[in-house]
């Protein structure tokens, strides 16, 4: 076990160090943050529109950063020669490529924890109608978004005077500042409401689904007005991308990042287009064989489930994982058979 | 000149027995036939000088030897287990032909990773570390990323690397590759130290007079057949040719001796002024302006208990 996390740890570190894997984090997660500063149409779904663009950076980018990551670590040390050294003490084949998948899921965690965090400032940070005696109006939270990209610019800030200052990965430092900036800005959320009134000061009277102005303020310190019913989807999406980085991994131990990367793009296309695609099929067409070779990635992709109000259940998150966890374990399989016999070095 | 020929086979570190590797294209045509019916036993306790020409297929029975290459035909037993086996890779220490490193691991930290490959227990591992790393002179850059050392500096974290386990076999391919001449003064005296311990070395190099400071044994292939093999003695001596070495012998005595002898012989003889070797020059020059370091085996490696 130590062998495992040792080498997931350092396909860990290495990779949040390239320089492709935090531009591609800030990049979706300012994206994300940037969707309620530019709508324009206001059909009381800027919030679902807030929610549904941040899920998407996270499943595009994610699936990009978690094949990217295998591929890296996978198919280039196979190809540069760290891997030979690795292979050269005692560990097995299939630890090595189970270890470089759970580097890469901790990468996809990461970026996941952060991504959801900024999706759930973006959909605070939309217009939602507020109907109160002193306001009545669509209301937006600017605060929280200039905090949040405040945010990123102060993780940049900081990873760079960690590196001037005591030496320490520039990488790993904006990758982990801009989680931390996102999550804090998140959690700081809750002591103000969306026009800006603070809790703290204020109290129950500043809660936008109650009360009046002018009437008598209770005790009410914190309250987060955050749409919680997104984690599962997002957790959804999550395990979507475990699926990701055990196929990019599985792949990357006979392919190049490019071809695992083009490989990766299709198998998300196919999937997000099953329905369309493999509909009514028999199992024994061409058809129906790829849709039950390929994973069905309807599943992990649950947006419309939770619009108006609606809940994704805990059983079916349950289930999903498990079905996750049975496809990465197909593609582990898959990978360390071909990789047993492959000449590395 | 092979020198197979040892009583029990099972006692040697590496049997190597009819060894063939063809490479493969992507359908699964041959390309290259880079070994072709190589035997090899390496005996405890030796050091073994393995020399070849590029592309004679050092490095190519080397990771055929660690399980990375898988050979085509033949058979290989090290430390009595297969290529590929988990237990004779415990104890054995590699250092390959390039050293590739973590680049944003600083040397203590890559020297952790291969403890913890080892499943080494956290505080053994960070003595054995630290020792490595006074060993190999490397303190002063111990917290700094990798990536930013030069060739030597990256070599003495390869060479601290493959000893973690304090191997019983310990295969170097190109082990002075980027070293200057102090490093490799220091890598060619941890070889010595190391097979004074017991342990079995083989070596592979493009530098002959490293191979014969230090090497009991030299096997020579070229185009994947091995040419030649047996002890530096055996190899290098050359029977008919006999020279003295005199000193305090004036120039005029000098020309009256090689008469007397080439009386003797019937033919001219060479008298020559032996000179020490370029490396021992430098190292001297160098001594002077207290650049140079008494090499010390890192202290786990000279325990019995280790």
């Amino acid at each position: 076990m130590r062998a495992v996390w040792a080498i997931a740890r350092t396909t860990f570190i290495e990779a949040i160090q390239q320089p492709v894997a935090f531009l591609m984090y800030l990049f979706s997660v300012a994206l994300t943050l940037l969707v309620p500063v530019f709508q324009f149409h206001r059909f009381s779904e800027d919030g679902r529109l807030a929610r549904d663009s941040g899920l998407s950076c996270m499943l595009v980018f994610g699936m990009a950063l978690a094949v990217c990551t295998a591929g890296r670590s996978v198919s280039k040390e196979i190809a540069d020669g760290t891997a030979a050294s690795v292979l050269g003490k005692p560990v097995p084949r299939p630890v090595f490529v189970c270890s470089k998948w759970l580097g890469c899921a901790l990468v996809t965690a990461m970026f996941c924890l952060g991504q959801l965090a900024a999706l759930m400032i973006a959909e605070r940070a939309s217009a939602h109608y507020v109907l109160r005696e002193d306001f009545n109006g669509y209301a937006t939270d600017p605060i929280s978004l200039i905090l949040a990209l405040g945010g990123l610019g102060l993780a940049l800030l900081a990873g760079a005077a960690r590196h001037f200052f005591g030496r320490h990965r520039f990488g790993a430092s904006v990758f982990f500042g801009v989680l931390y900036s996102q999550v804090a800005v998140l959690l700081f959320s809750g002591f103000y409401n969306r026009l800006g009134q603070f809790y703290p000061v204020h109290g129950e009277a500043a809660c936008c689904e109650h009360h009046a102005a002018g009437e008598a303020a209770h005790a009410l310190f914190y309250h987060p007005e955050l749409n919680l019913r997104v984690i599962p989807a997002a957790l959804l999406v999550f395990f979507g991308l475990l699926v990701f980085a055990a196929l990019g991994t599985a792949l990357s131990t006979r392919m190049r990042t490019g071809t695992v990367l083009a490989v990766c793009a299709g198998v998300l296309f196919t999937g997000l287009a099953g329905d369309t695609l493999f509909n009514g099929s028999s199992l024994l067409s061409f058809r129906g064989a790829v849709s039950g070779v390929l994973p069905d990635l309807q599943n992990f992709w649950l947006c419309d489930a939770i619009a108006h109000g609606g809940r994704i259940s805990p059983g079916y998150v349950w289930l999903a994982g498990g079905y996750a966890l049975t496809v990465c374990t197909v593609f582990l399989l898959a990978g360390c058979m071909a990789f047993q016999n492959r000449d590395v070095g | 000149m092979s020198n197979n020929d040892v009583s029990d086979l099972s006692q040697c570190p590496i049997v190597i027995r009819g060894l063939r590797k063809t490479f493969l294209d992507f359908w699964r045509r041959p390309t290259v036939e880079a070994v072709k019916g190589l035997d090899l036993t390496v005996r405890r306790g030796e050091v073994y000088g393995f020399l070849g020409p590029n592309g004679s297929g050092k490095s190519t029975t080397i990771k055929m030897i660690l399980g990375l290459l898988r050979p085509t035909a033949g058979t290989i037993r090290v430390l009595g287990e297969a290529p590929d086996s988990v237990k004779a890779k415990r104890k054995i220490g590699y250092l390959p032909e390039i050293s590739h490193l973590h680049p944003f691991l600083t040397p203590r930290e890559t020297l952790m990773y291969y403890a913890d490959l080892f499943g080494m227990p956290k505080r053994e591992a960070k003595r054995r570390v630290a020792e490595l790393i006074d060993m190999v002179d490397l303190a002063a850059a111990a917290d700094r990323a990798v990536g930013g050392f030069s060739k030597g500096m990256a070599r003495r974290v390869g060479v601290a690397q493959a000893l973690i386990n304090a191997p019983e076999l310990l295969i170097l391919d190109e082990p002075t590759s980027g070293l200057d001449p102090i490093g490799t003064r220091e890598v060619k005296d941890l070889v010595r130290m190391l097979a004074q311990g017991g342990v079995t070395v083989l070596m592979t190099s493009h530098l002959l007079a490293d191979v014969e400071d230090v090497c009991d044994r030299v096997a020579i292939v070229s185009h994947g057949v091995l040419q030649a093999e047996g002890t530096i003695g055996e190899l290098l001596r050359q029977p008919d040719v006999v020279r003295f070495g005199v000193e305090g012998l004036d120039d005029e005595s000098a020309a009256k001796l090689r008469e007397m002898i080439e009386r003797h012989v019937g033919h001219p003889v060479a008298q020559d002024y032996p000179a020490i070797s370029l490396e021992a020059f430098f190292l001297q020059v160098v001594a002077k302006e207290g650049k140079t370091r008494e090499f010390k085996l890192a202290p786990y490696l000279e325990r019995s208990d280790k």
